[in-house]
């Protein structure tokens, strides 16, 4: 059994970097060295359960394993994130992880086609960079309601351009970027290339809407899943997500799962 | 003082200390492994196991509630037989007592689940699971009549030696009549409270948050309540209790048993914080030094009015 860790850290930043979208980063060394690409930490802000009673999970968005720190990026929805924009420097957030089972990384990729929208962004990044390492080709689309919504672009620039990747956007509106959902962008991109890995991560709408197609190209497509959940830790069966294999849990069973196995 | 005899004896089950968990929030034990060494909680009582697998209900099955949480997630469960083969192994490596929560639609799939679980030289005792919110036929039902929780309880007495505790739902207008119902039937101990019977709405969204529409409240919203109906059963029957709704500290617990507990279970507290059982165990500990308690069996009822 992978080590778990709950680990208490303060705040290095927590900036607004769009409208509604903050990027915080927390020392917590422990999971900093533990974390994979694609894992999550279960963020607990509040010191009263009236205010927060469950923790929130969100992706780990980047890692400094040398300063030990661990980033998330988070959209405000509600009471929780709403709180968690008020921390500031200094002020100490209860992590617990590295959690799930994160992107399985074909050893033999060359090309790769990341596509993301909203909060699933920060999913995606450190697998960018783990891509661009081993020497495949890193295409991202990146998806948004609007251009002042669109957050996290600048951090996957090193990686498409180390790879010779290209960078698309796509907004609802088109105030940046392709005016369109993302999927109008990875339907020209899977009919043009020879992609040999799709990763997934969005809204279930835009996750299907990309994993379909990329299926029916006959390429490995994996999908980074969200559900509620409560514990984080696969006890208490409140986040399943329908395989083809049944139920799986998607906090520890995933959250990434086989496009293939999804029932969708 | 020195150390404080943290033993306590649940109807024939002695357990090492008075902290367990609430079934359903802590797996069979083994996903909390990886925060902490669970041979040091009293008991590891398991998620609800039936005869044949469960899926459970549709998703969303979690909601956020002031102070707590609502769920509805039906009893999903692999089955008994691989339960037995998948989870209860790990299990029994553990120094620990092992409870089993058994669950069923109707009398004869709790009947089914025993027969087999009689097979397995690790179980400790029995949680008899009469009180599910979210479950359409058997669960909850089987609780809220006193004849057919004592009608269960007489059946499943028959067949097994082991310690039989039944567990209660707190949705009755009184909860004394269903425990002297199946304390007369034969249970050697009662376990409450289950969770208790709400909803939650989006009014963004005219909408209900879970998709069962209802489902059982936990957490500290519900402690006050717990805390009534444990000291109500305490004064109504003569077998143990293990009290739990809403135990998310030492002093918490403690409370629990001066309200007649004789052994407590940490719940919803799993959740939040992965190692809330084993803080509740030295939070137990520490009071029992500072107040110069050298046994805490010796607060079970002891509650002053």
């Amino acid at each position: 059994m992978d080590q778990k860790l709950q680990e208490r850290g303060p705040v290095l930043f927590n900036r607004q970097v769009a409208e509604g979208i903050y990027h915080m980063s927390v020392l917590v060394p422990g999971i900093a060295a533990a974390a994979r690409p694609g894992q999550f930490v279960q963020v607990m802000v509040a010191s009263e359960p009236s205010v927060q009673f469950l923790r929130m999970p969100f992706a780990v968005f980047d890692v400094d394993e040398a300063a030990g720190s661990v980033d998330i990026c988070y959209q405000v929805v509600g009471e929780g994130t709403e709180q968690l924009t008020r921390v500031v420097v200094g002020d100490e957030v209860d992590f617990v992880g590295p959690i799930g089972n994160g992107w399985h990384v074909p050893a033999n990729a060359k090309h790769a086609l990341l596509a993301c929208g909203g909060v699933g962004v920060p999913a995606l990044k450190l697998l960018a960079d783990e891509l661009a390492a081993m020497g495949a080709r890193v295409d991202v689309v990146i998806g948004a309601q609007t251009e002042k919504r669109l957050a996290c672009v600048e951090q996957f620039e090193d990686s498409i351009r180390d790879s010779h990747g290209a960078l698309y956007l796509a907004t609802d509106d088109g105030s940046t970027g392709i005016k369109g959902f993302v999927n109008a962008v990875t339907d020209e991109l899977l009919a043009s290339h020879d992609y040999d890995y799709v990763a997934v991560c969005g809204p279930p709408l835009m996750e299907r809407s990309v994993a379909l197609p990329a299926i029916e190209h006959g390429v490995t497509c994996e999908v980074s899943m969200e559900r509620l959940m409560a514990c984080g830790v696969g006890a208490c069966l409140g986040c399943v997500v329908e395989t083809k294999d049944g139920l799986k849990r998607c906090c520890v069973d995933g959250p990434v799962f086989d496009a293939s196995e999804v029932v969708w | 003082m020195s150390t404080v005899d943290m033993c306590v004896n649940v109807g024939g089950l002695p357990m090492k200390n008075p902290v367990t968990v609430a079934s359903g929030t802590f797996g069979h034990g083994e996903e909390f492994a990886g925060f902490f060494d669970v041979s040091q909680l009293g008991a590891v009582t398991t998620k609800g196991v039936s005869p044949l697998p469960w899926d459970g209900n549709a998703t969303p099955r979690i909601a956020e509630a002031p102070c707590g949480m609502l769920n509805s997630i039906g009893l999903q469960n692999p089955g008994v037989e691989e339960f037995c083969k998948s989870q209860l192994p790990w299990l029994a490596t553990q120094d620990t007592a092992a409870i089993v929560n058994v669950s069923g639609h109707t009398l004869q799939e709790y009947v089914q689940v025993i027969e087999r679980l009689e097979d397995e030289a690790c179980v400790d005792a029995y949680e008899v699971n009469i009180s599910c919110p979210n479950v359409d036929a058997g669960g909850m039902t089987f609780g809220t009549d006193p004849a057919q929780a004592a009608e269960v309880t007489t059946a499943l007495r028959a067949l097994t030696k082991r310690p039989l505790i039944v567990k209660l739902t707190p949705n009755v207008t009184d909860i004394t009549v269903i425990a002297k119902a199946v304390e007369a039937a034969g249970a050697d101990a009662v376990s409450l409270i289950n969770t208790l019977l709400g909803m939650a709405i989006d009014a963004k969204r005219r909408a209900p948050k879970l998709a069962r529409v209802v489902g059982g409240l936990s957490g500290p919203a519900i402690k006050p309540v717990a805390l009534r109906m444990v000291w109500e059963t305490y004064n109504a029957v003569d077998i143990p209790i293990i009290g739990m709704g809403g135990i998310a500290t030492g002093e918490d617990a403690i409370e629990f048993m001066l309200a007649g507990a004789t052994a407590v279970a940490v719940g919803a507290a799993n959740f939040v914080d992965p190692l809330a059982s084993l803080h509740v165990l030295e939070g137990m500990v520490a009071y029992c030094k500072e107040n110069g308690v050298a046994q805490v069996s010796e607060l079970i009822g002891a509650l002053e009015v």
